[in-house]
Formats: C-alpha cells, sequence, structure tokens
C-alpha cells in the first residue's frame, strides 16, 4: 500500500502541554482522509505540521514519500491547502488573490483560475474586494485557491464552516469529483459527523490530540448492522414475547423501555402485530441502522471520554 | 529575489505610495525654501550659503522618509503577521529566509533610494529656483552640489540601516502603531538638533551614532529572521 502521507509518533507539546500526541497517521493515495473530532482536539495543530507552519515536538511526517523537514518547501508545490479559516489579501479582488497565488507557488497557467472559480461556483465576483466577501464565499474562494494550481494532495482545515446547505452539498460533489477524475488525495476535517459519513473513505478519530482510530468507512458500514428499535411501556412482557413467540435471540435491551432487535428477519408489521396481540403499548417503532455517529460516539464512550 | 521583491510591491501596491513620496519632497522644499525666503530681509539670515540650506532640508528628508520606511516596514511585515497572511506565505514553496529577505530588502532599499531621489530632486530645484528666487546668501555652484553627493550616498545608506530598528518593537507584539511610533522616534531622536545659539549639532553629525545604529538596525533584520525556519507559525 503506498501512503501519500504517513505520521509516527508526531507529537506537538506548547509549555509541556501535549496537544497532539503519538499520531499515526495513514493517508493513501487518492482517497478522501476524513479528519473527525470535537473542537479543539488538535486538527488543526496537526493539519499545520502536515504543511510545515509549525515544527513538531517530536515524531515524523513523510509525505510523498520524503521527510519533512524544517526546510522542505518543494513539497508545498503539490499541496493546496486552507488551514484554520481562508485568509486573503483583502484589499485585493479575489482575482488579483488568485493570481498572486499561482505566481507564489510558480505556476502558470492563465486558464486554471477561471477553471477553479468555475469549479467552486463563485460568480459575479469581478472587481471586488475580499473583503467585501462574506464567510462563505471566502471559503469557496479559498477552496478556489487550493486548487488552482492543481495539486496531488489537499489538506483542508474545516472546509465547509460557513456554508449554506447547497453549498455544502456543491463542495461534497466536487471533493469527490476531484478525488474520482482527477486522482487528488484530500485530507478534510470537521467536526460534523453526517458529512464526512458520505465523504471520506477512510475515516482518522481525534481525540484529545490522539488518534484514537483509524478506519475505512467500509469497514465501518460492514460491522454496524441494522436494527429495529421498539419503545414500549413493558419490557419484561416484550423480552417473553420476542423469546418465546417470535424466537429471536438478537436483541439487546437499551433501557427500561427500549428495545433493539437486530435479527434482520423480523419485519416491522410482523413485531408490532406480536406486540399488539400480547397487549404491549407501543410508543415508537423504527427502523435504524448504525451511523458514523453511533461508531463514533462508541468509539469516544470506549475511551471513557465525553465529547463536549 | 527580485522577482520576489517584485511580488511583494503588487500585493502590497507600494507603487501608489510614489505621488506620496513626492508630495514630502515637494513640501520639504517648500518648508525649508519659505524659511529662507522669509528670512531675507532679516539681518541675520536663515542660511548663509547652500551647505546652510542643505543641512536643513537634510534632516527633513532624513527623518521624513525614515518613518516613511517605518510604516512600509509596518505595512509589508508586521501587517502580514497580524493578518495572519503571513501563513498563506510560508505555505509557498519558496524559503521564509529568502521571503523575509525579500521583503526587509525592500524597505532598506525603498529607504536608501528615497532619500537619495529626494535629495537629487532638492537640489535640482535649489539649481532652478535659486537664481530667481531669494533662498540663501551665498550663490549655489555647480561644483558645490557635486561634492555634496558622495555624503549623500553615505547617509541615505545609513539612515537605511537604521530604519530596519522598528521591526524590532514591532514584531515583540505584532504591532503597526510601535513600529511607526518607533519609526518616528528614532527618525527625531537621531535627527533632532540641540543647538546653543551659536552652533547646532545632531546625533547624526557623530558619524559613530549612525554607524552604530545602522549596523545594529541590520543585526536586528538579520535576527528577525535567522531562525525563522524552526519557528512555529501560530
Amino acid at each position: 500500500m503506498t501512503y501519500i502521507l504517513q505520521t509516527s509518533q508526531l507529537t506537538k507539546s506548547y509549555n509541556g502541554k501535549e496537544v497532539a500526541s503519538g499520531v499515526d497517521m495513514h493517508v493513501k493515495q487518492g482517497e478522501i482522509y476524513g479528519f473527525l473530532g470535537p473542537n479543539g482536539a488538535g486538527k488543526t495543530t496537526i493539519m499545520k505540521m502536515i504543511t510545515n507552519l509549525i515544527k513538531p515536538t517530536s515524531g515524523d511526517i513523510e509525505i510523498f514519500g520524503s521527510k519533512l523537514t524544517d526546510t522542505s518547501v518543494e513539497v508545498l508545490k503539490r499541496m493546496g491547502t486552507i488551514i484554520e479559516y481562508p485568509i486573503f489579501y483583502e484589499r485585493l479582488t479575489a482575482r488579483e488573490n488568485l493570481s498572486l497565488h499561482c505566481e507564489y507557488m510558480g505556476y502558470y497557467d492563465d486558464k486554471a483560475i477561471e477553471q477553479a472559480l468555475e469549479l467552486v461556483k463563485l460568480h459575479n465576483i469581478d472587481n471586488k474586494k475580499v473583503k467585501e466577501f462574506s464567510l462563505g464565499m471566502k471559503q469557496r474562494l479559498g477552496i478556489a485557491r487550493a486548487i488552482s494550481t492543481k495539486p496531488e494532495l489537499l489538506v483542508l482545515d474545516e472546509p465547509i464552516n460557513g456554508l449554506d446547505p447547497v453549498g455544502i452539498k456543491d463542495l461534497r460533489e466536487l471533493f469527490k469529483l476531484l478525488c474520482r477524475e482527477y486522482g487528488v488525495t484530500l485530507i478534510v476535517s470537521s467536526h460534523i459527523l453526517a458529512e464526512m459519513e458520505q465523504m471520506a473513505d477512510t475515516i482518522g478519530i481525534i481525540q484529545h490530540g490522539k488518534l484514537v482510530k483509524e478506519v475505512t468507512m467500509k469497514s465501518i458500514n460492514g460491522e454496524q448492522t441494522e436494527y429495529i428499535e421498539v419503545m414500549i411501556l413493558d419490557v419484561k412482557k416484550a423480552v417473553y414475547v420476542l423469546e418465546e413467540k417470535l424466537k429471536v435471540r438478537n436483541y439487546k435491551v437499551f433501557d427500561e423501555r427500549t428495545i433493539r432487535i437486530y435479527d434482520v428477519d423480523l419485519t416491522q408489521a410482523e413485531l408490532s402485530k406480536a406486540f399488539v396481540m400480547h397487549d404491549i403499548g407501543i410508543e415508537s417503532i423504527n427502523k435504524k441502522h448504525s451511523s458514523l455517529e453511533e461508531y463514533f460516539l462508541n468509539t469516544m464512550n470506549e475511551k471513557e471520554i465525553h465529547i463536549s | 529575489m527580485f522577482k520576489l521583491m517584485k511580488l511583494e510591491s503588487k500585493k502590497h501596491k507600494l507603487a501608489g505610495y510614489l505621488p506620496a513620496v513626492m508630495i514630502c519632497i515637494v513640501l520639504i522644499f517648500a518648508v525649508v525654501g519659505l524659511m529662507g525666503w522669509g528670512s531675507r530681509n532679516e539681518v541675520e539670515t536663515m542660511f548663509p550659503d547652500y551647505q546652510a540650506f542643505m543641512s536643513l532640508a537634510d534632516i527633513f528628508i532624513r527623518t521624513v522618509f525614515l518613518i516613511f520606511a517605518g510604516v512600509i516596514l509596518s505595512r509589508i511585515v508586521i501587517e502580514e503577521y497580524r493578518s495572519g497572511t503571513i501563513q498563506l506565505l510560508f505555505t509557498y514553496p519558496i524559503q521564509r529566509k529568502k521571503l523575509m529577505k525579500a521583503k526587509l530588502i525592500i524597505v532598506f532599499a525603498f529607504c536608501f533610494s528615497s532619500i537619495v531621489f529626494a535629495t537629487v530632486v532638492t537640489n535640482i530645484l535649489v539649481y532652478l529656483v535659486s537664481p530667481h528666487v531669494y533662498l540663501f546668501e551665498a550663490p549655489v555652484t555647480w561644483n558645490d552640489m557635486m561634492s555634496a553627493f558622495p555624503m549623500t550616498l553615505v547617509n541615505a545608506l545609513m539612515t537605511a540601516g537604521v530604519s530596519l530598528i522598528p521591526l524590532f518593537f514591532g514584531m515583540r507584539k505584532k504591532s503597526t502603531a510601535a513600529t511607526i511610533t518607533w519609526a518616528v522616534l528614532i527618525g527625531v531622536l537621531i535627527n533632532g538638533t540641540v543647538s546653543n545659539g551659536d552652533s547646532t549639532t545632531s546625533l547624526f553629525q557623530f558619524i559613530w551614532v549612525p554607524i552604530a545604529l545602522c549596523i545594529f538596525g541590520l543585526a536586528i533584520a538579520y535576527f528577525s529572521y535567522h531562525q525563522i525556519d524552526k519557528r512555529d507559525i501560530a
């Protein structure tokens, strides 16, 4: 397996306090790597270390097959980044910002800027200065800037911040397009689980500076099965019905009123019919499948950590 | 390096300062000229000769463009740190040292060349105006002007070095206000004259003062970036 980026025991501490500790990340070429964690977990710190803005206290980063050192700048040519929030030269217009960016990156293609603006659907910005832009527009412009030089690796910190639902959907599609059609590798951080779930191929869950888990979405989806969740008034009676009448073994009593039935052969209709016949009051009955959210929360709970 | 300097000046629209530079030069000439002209009927005129006229003009020029350099320094260095655009700049495939050098060279070069330019323009104005309008007693010769020129270069060079000193104070709190304040303070301090009636003197006239300050300025510039590769950009 070729990794475009991997870190080993990456640690950063400020005044003796570890903001990132012992992070072993593995990002495969051509995938979308979702970096998931609550606010203040250390996502930005790690991304800043990847882009060489801050220097690790210990540990290594290997990027495009070579080790990142204090003075590595050549790798930056192959990367597009947004760290924390998109920063621009506010007094210049969007196009001026992008063309400066291309010049600094050493990328000369007149069409690149227009293409990038087109991809993020940023229109009618002709002579507007960036300081007049809304956060959502800046976010789009930031992404346009990051992709304008056709990088192989995109490092995007909270790219969907400040975007409306349509914008989020647009970006999700854009990221997928970049990844599938152009073979770009993306590292995207977010604290929004549902977004990550729809976008990422691999998820790295980070909590208190530690990478708690690194899993592929495929394996999460495989692990987690569908279940029926019923809320009833009398759990004891319901269990009896399940065991004796329906011969269901694969269930779990969640609390005093909730039972989850993992037996996939059983339909909701059969279940409700059985309960009604035995005079068990049903408050609600739902078919669900475990999502990333649950996985995430479970992982967090295993570590006995509460998310804020 | 030249390309970086060009990008830098494009980014911060430094060309926009040119009209201000011109206005400063004309104003300095007007102020000093008016002093001379205004005192034409006094018993003791303001300027006995060209040298006296230029010594005051030089003081104004040095002070004004030292402060001007402070403004540019705060714009292209301090402001980038304050607004966070330095973070963007350091994600480019260019060595940080090189980027910082380009910025500091711009400040140094601006201060040097604007002082030289201002002195030359003032001289030309003196040459054109003094035969027609009273500015000072003794008529000026071409020779007087040419012989003053080497010293102008030396002074400009030293002032350019001094112009980097505010960097030290500005960088501590990433404050543009502190940068410009210190530029004013230093400018006034070393160019301000002390007089006992007969003779005047300023710190700038003791040659070791500007030399020491110039070296100090260059040292500050060097130390501002020599460890920059190891530093975190927050």
